[in-house]
């Protein structure tokens, strides 16, 4: 664990049970099995469909990041995924990727009216949007993920 | 993702069924699309009402698609984005960029 990572304790809601931890291949083909996975296991959990859909779809933009720009589309690298589940009724959702990160300050606003018409730039935003509580950690090669 | 593509009255309606994003999905779609362009059709109507899901590589698509077709004097119109779909380009801020229609009729005829 890297020294930026917060806490997993930070919010004293007890003990959290491990709903899943996978390692995928660090490539873009490898990004839906794993959400895939992540959706099943909150369908388990009886998760609201609109709540189960923000957090997917947050999974994807995290994995989609770690494979593609973490990883560089090297399958022969690896990305970690953790879901933990707190008594609470929260949700912690890990992303690790072997990168060297990147400063989630200077990801530049897709809704700049400039960048609105841009390909690509809108996944970390996303995250942002779809979670109630986002924090990177690891220079940004690990990004950590609440929904309440 | 299935895809499904009908041509009529010169608009290229495009049936979608599944999530669209990054991987095989976005890459057929993008595929689809840039080989219907290169046939020198401009006009696109892209039905979402089956697509629960749209993450950033699928946003990315469908906005670099609608300027490549504005830009040969087209448009790419969608038709009855799922209620998420319409949420996430909301959250991004491209919704507004696309005509929307509920019917694929309805985006037909805004062609003519």
């Amino acid at each position: 664990m890297s020294a930026d990572t917060p806490a997993i304790d930070s919010h004293n809601d007890g003990p959290s049970i491990r709903l899943l931890d996978v390692e995928m291949p660090g490539e873009a083909a490898a990004v839906s099995a794993v959400s895939d996975t992540v959706a099943d296991t909150l369908m388990r959990l009886d998760c609201p469909e609109e709540k189960r859909l923000e957090i997917v779809l947050a999974v994807q933009e995290a994995l989609a990041n770690a494979a593609v720009h973490g990883c560089k589309n090297d399958s022969s690298k690896l990305v970690r995924c953790r879901v933990e589940h707190y008594p609470s009724g929260r949700i912690l959702i890990i992303v690790k990727d072997p990168g060297e990160g990147f400063l989630p300050e200077e990801v530049s606003d897709p809704k700049a009216s400039e960048n609105l018409e841009r390909s690509h730039g809108r996944g970390v935003f996303l995250i942002r949007q779809l979670m109630d509580e986002v924090h990177f950690g690891g220079n940004g090669s690990e990004v950590w993920m609440w929904k309440y | 993702m299935d895809i499904n593509v009908r041509k009529r009255s010169q608009v290229q309606l495009i049936q979608l069924r599944g999530q669209l994003r990054l991987g095989p999905p976005v890459d057929e779609l993008k595929r689809t699309i840039d080989e219907a362009l290169a046939e020198g059709d401009t006009r696109f109507a892209v039905n979402l009402a089956e697509v629960a899901m749209i993450d950033s590589s699928g946003i990315g698509l469908l906005v670099k698609s609608l300027t490549s077709t504005k830009q040969r004097g087209g448009s790419l119109k969608l038709v009855s984005p799922s209620n998420f779909a319409i949420k996430t380009l909301k959250l991004v801020g491209v919704l507004n960029l696309f005509e929307v229609f509920d019917s694929d009729d309805k985006a037909v005829e805004s062609f003519n």
